[in-house]
């Protein structure tokens, strides 16, 4: 299986990532530099799916919150959806979904944002 | 995966996943079940990705052994480091609250090690190794 990979679309004016393999401190650097990219093209509308996502550790939860207050501060969000419930499990242990928007299917996550 | 009860690796992040791996071997030959196994894999990727970061600064020259020890009823994951140890017992846990009405960022290792196991064990020898080991009972 390939260690770490994001794929990268637009959709309704919304940025998609889906996540493939494991996010660990080593791997959260390639997150992180593409969140760095898109919203250094004034995109703050993003979803990122983790439907085929095997693992996270807390290297890869930190990304997310270091971003989310750039994208909500221009209007736009960081929702997430298509977590298996190991992945979820982490996520809901910190306290997570206090802060993030979760769905389970990416079109609830799309419909949030019309 | 080597049958051996130990592993020693080159402190990077991309050991991690190897990592991983021998610990995801040792706790299922143990016997537990994959929920447990799954957190006992975080708590020693979190545990070690620590020590990376804070204790060897990232030098990749520097080593981290990792050792299993089996007793009845009770899983232990030694990690042996030499630089800057601490002690996740001396960490307190953040208020999550806090945490996110602040956007804070990292923090979460220590919490998750301390959720996921059921001791947290550090000494600091007299030669400058660090040990820290994380314990899992099979029925807990």
């Amino acid at each position: 299986m390939e260690e770490f990979s994001i794929n990268k679309r637009d959709k309704d004016n919304i940025t998609i990532l889906n996540l493939n393999g494991f996010l660990d401190a080593h791997t959260s650097v390639e997150l992180e530099k593409c969140f760095e990219e898109i919203l250094s093209e004034n995109k703050y509308r993003i979803i990122v799916n983790f439907d085929k996502l095997s693992y996270i550790s807390s290297a890869g939860l930190g990304v997310f919150m270091a971003f989310i207050e750039t994208a909500r501060e221009n209007s736009g969000d960081i929702k997430l959806c298509g977590m298996s419930d190991k992945i979820y499990n982490i996520f809901d242990m910190l306290g997570f979904p206090i802060l993030f928007e979760i769905y389970k299917e990416e079109n609830s996550a799309i419909e949030k944002f019309s | 995966m080597s049958s051996s009860n130990k592993i020693l690796f080159a402190s990077s992040t991309k050991n991690l996943s190897l990592l991983r791996k021998f610990i995801e071997v040792k706790a299922s030959d143990f016997g537990f079940d994959e929920s447990t196994i799954n957190q006992i894999i975080l708590s020693v990727d979190e545990a070690c990705t620590n020590i990376i970061k804070h204790a060897h600064k990232y030098n990749e020259k520097e080593i981290i052994e990792v050792e299993i020890q089996q007793e009845t009823g009770q899983f232990k994951i030694i990690m042996k480091y030499k630089g800057k140890g601490f002690d996740p017992n001396d960490i307190h846990n953040p208020d999550m609250k806090d945490y996110f009405n602040k956007f804070k960022v990292g923090g979460l290792g220590v919490p998750i090690m301390k959720k996921f196991m059921n001791k947290i064990e550090y000494v600091h020898n007299n030669s400058e190794d660090n040990y820290l080991t994380l314990i899992k009972s099979l029925h807990s």
